[in-house]
């Protein structure tokens, strides 16, 4: 369904996306996980048709966005980061708009309209201006409008951004449908709970590159299932690094003079042999935090930096 | 390029503009408000124009008196202020263009209307000057007819009376009162007598001959209808506040997130420039239905024009507002967009016509104003309106503003789908 092909986008001395490669298939969410700024939206920028890419080749549904650009678009539904709605129209004129613009009209345009203000929960405020609903209900319309006319590839692009937790709920939920349906779903986060729960695949981006791309399991195969331990304090970093892992499975993965990240199988138990071991490197320990391995420690473990920073 | 998709978004669009009527109407009333005050202050202040009459009377007699102070009396009497002069006073005043109409009564007018001799009175007028001189013509013609006919039927009464007034130390011994009283008999038994074998009265007819038509040019030449000269200007002012404030609509778009929505869906950014085109000629057609209904209604305009003047006006509403969104597409910011379009729409207001009408202004300002793209659609939109259309030239002057307007809308297009949308 979607096949991106080394793609690369510049803006002059910027290399926003650099080198990406993935395919996605039907039915299956596709995450891509990074930080603001990792090139996530440029890259759906990119297969939407909305930017033009520096270099590389996208396919979607067989159709190159560049060449066949219209043909592509037709099967593509987007719901972009941002607010997409005429606040001062209502939601059912916001769907019609959107379904006519995908070539949808008369009975079964009105038909649709219908399906998904029932889908999206709004059939009872279907006539109310958009500016009178609620941010989550704005959401949900949003996200409306770019399943209306039926998308094979769905491009959501961080849709729970400001969200509350019901109305989140309840668009993970859709986009659980959309792929159950046979829908061809890429999802950017930076939320790493909603890519855990959520994705099929994930590729982890930072800076413009994919730093590693699988299943949830291959992904957590790569920490090797080994606990991340930040420790925070005084730390001379040479000789403390060299007594940690003077200890075996244990690897530091950064430090500083105030944090070290050590990456170590069964960390808990293991926690007084690391502080003697940093205290016999003349260093002091004030605060530890222990993470299972999960995304977030993957990330962190690849980029040496938290996924929120 | 996508029809439906182009209707729908027209739809959409005139949808969001009927959500805010409020806008809507001052888009409507604004220009109507202004036009109605200019019209108000071009039309004066409603009162009856006022002339200067210089007076040089040589005879200064009773009968000259008579004449002199007619213009002084009655109605006139609110048209003119009258100034008696020397001649050669009122010579320069009046060929100095200071005064409405000079009138010479010479020496021996009296002795004339008692049938001594011949005296010749002179009126001159400004011929800068229009109705008033024409009303002194009038008048001085009635009263010399009516001199005529008093010096046939009881000129030797009158000049009695105009001795026994004076004071002529020639008249009779006998005391004034009696002479007084004798001459009123005399003039009343006079008229008696006319009154039983008095034909009707004359049948005056009036006879209403158009102005020489003034020509395009303006040079301050009277306007002979104001509301009428201002109609085509107020429906261009109408078209021009709507185009302008129609355009800064790409920057909604932008802020609202749906221009990205619409640069990813199938139809072109074409197709979707021109639903919005579509929706701004809409209202521009319901402006002009409305000025034209107008025009018909308060100064008989020919209905069998009013299709084409409404398809004119629709035109040039849908050329301006392509040229407005092409400045707005090349602004850094929707602020920066508003002050441009302001900073172009105010002169283009004043000197195409759709404020003054070109007719108003002085020559060299109306042909820069012809050159304007709403100046030389508002002339077409004049003649069409006159009954005079001229085809051949509202053919050239769709093309002059037409093709420019068709590279703006590719212009336009290309820059809505590459740097403005990313930006």
């Amino acid at each position: 369904m979607i096949e991106v092909e080394e793609i690369r986008k510049r803006y002059g001395d910027l290399i926003a996306v650099d080198g990406v490669s993935f395919v996605a298939g039907e039915g299956t969410v596709f995450g891509l996980l990074g930080p603001n700024g990792a090139g996530k939206s440029t890259t759906i920028g990119c297969i939407s048709g909305l930017l033009a890419p520096s270099s590389g080749r996208i396919r979607v549904c067989g159709h190159d966005v560049i060449r066949e650009a219209r043909t592509a678009r037709a099967c593509i539904g987007v719901v972009p980061q941002e607010l997409a709605l005429y606040e001062d129209l209502n939601a059912t004129a916001n769907l019609s708009y959107w379904g006519a613009a995908y070539g949808m009209r008369g009975r079964e345009l009105e038909r649709r309209v219908g399906e998904v203000l029932e889908l999206t929960g709004l059939a009872d405020r279907a006539r109310e201006a958009v500016k009178k609903l609620s941010g989550g209900m704005k959401r949900r319309l949003n996200f409306g409008c770019g399943i209306v006319h039926r998308p094979r590839v769905l491009l959501l692009d961080e849709p729970t951004v400001g969200v509350d937790p019901q109305s989140r709920v309840r668009l993970l939920d859709m986009v659980r449908e959309q792929a159950s349906a046979g829908t061809c779903v890429l999802y950017t986060t930076h939320y790493m709970e909603e890519a855990q729960e959520l994705c099929d695949r994930l590729a982890i981006m930072d800076h413009g590159r994919i730093l590693a791309a699988g299943t949830l399991e291959e992904l957590r195969g790569l920490l090797g299932e080994r606990d991340l331990l930040r420790l925070s304090g005084e730390f001379e970093p040479e000789r403390t690094r060299n007594g940690v892992e003077a200890l075996g499975d244990a690897e530091v993965v950064s430090i500083d003079s105030g944090t070290m990240l050590i990456a170590a199988g069964a960390a808990s138990r293991r926690l007084p042999a690391i502080f003697e071991a940093v205290a016999d490197t003349g260093g002091r320990v004030d605060e530890t935090t222990l993470n299972r391995p999960n995304l977030e420690s993957l990330f962190i473990k690849l980029t040496g930096r938290e996924l929120r920073e | 390029m996508s029809v439906h998709f182009v209707i729908a978004t027209a739809r959409k669009d005139l949808r969001r503009r009927l959500a805010d009527p409020a806008a809507l109407l001052i888009w409507l009333a604004l220009p109507l408000a202004i036009g109605s005050l200019l019209m108000l202050i071009n039309s004066g202040d409603g009162g009856a124009p006022r002339g200067r009459l210089l007076v040089v009377d040589e005879d200064r007699s009773f009968v000259s008196g008579l004449i002199a102070g007619v213009p002084t009396r009655g109605e006139l009497a609110e048209l003119f202020d009258v100034v008696h002069v020397e001649r050669d006073e009122g010579r320069r005043l009046i060929d100095a263009g200071e005064a409405t109409a000079l009138l010479v009564l010479p020496a021996g007018l009296q002795g004339a209307f008692a049938g001594k001799g011949n005296a010749e009175i002179r009126l001159g007028t400004n011929p800068a000057h229009r109705i008033l001189p024409s009303i002194i013509e009038e008048t001085l013609e009635i009263v010399v007819d009516s001199a005529v006919y008093t010096e046939r039927l009881i000129a030797d009464a009158a000049l009695r009376f105009a001795d026994l007034r004076l004071g002529d130390p020639t008249a009779s011994s006998t005391g004034p009162d009696e002479r007084l009283a004798e001459l009123i008999q005399r003039v009343d038994l006079r008229l008696r007598e006319l009154g039983k074998k008095v034909l009707a009265p004359p049948v005056l007819s009036v006879e209403l001959t158009p102005a020489p038509d003034a020509g395009p040019s303006g040079g301050g030449s009277a306007v002979p209808d104001v509301g009428k000269a201002f109609l085509p200007s107020m429906i261009f002012l109408s078209v021009l506040f709507i185009a302008q404030g129609m355009s800064g609509d790409t920057w909604n778009e932008k802020r609202l997130g749906t221009l990205h929505r619409a640069a990813t869906s199938p139809p072109s950014m074409a197709a979707f420039l021109a639903g919005k085109l579509l929706a701004g000629t809409s209202i521009a057609t319901l402006v002009a239905i409305v000025g034209v209904a107008a025009g018909i209604v308060l100064f008989d305009l020919s209905p069998a024009q009013a299709p084409l003047a409404v398809l004119w006006v629709a035109f040039s509403g849908c050329v301006m507002l392509i040229y407005f969104v092409l400045l707005q597409c090349f602004a850094s910011s929707q602020r920066a967009g508003d002050m441009l379009s302001n900073i172009v729409l105010f002169p283009v207001l004043m000197l195409g016509g759709s404020f003054f009408p070109l007719e108003m202004m002085p020559d060299w300002m109306a042909e820069i104003g012809r050159w304007t793209p709403n100046g030389a659609a508002l002339v077409r939109l004049g003649e069409i309106l006159d009954a005079q259309p001229d085809f051949p030239a509202m053919g050239v002057a769709a093309l002059a503003i037409g093709i420019p307007a068709a590279i703006a809308f590719a212009l336009a297009t290309r820059r809505l789908s590459g740097r403005f949308l990313v930006s």
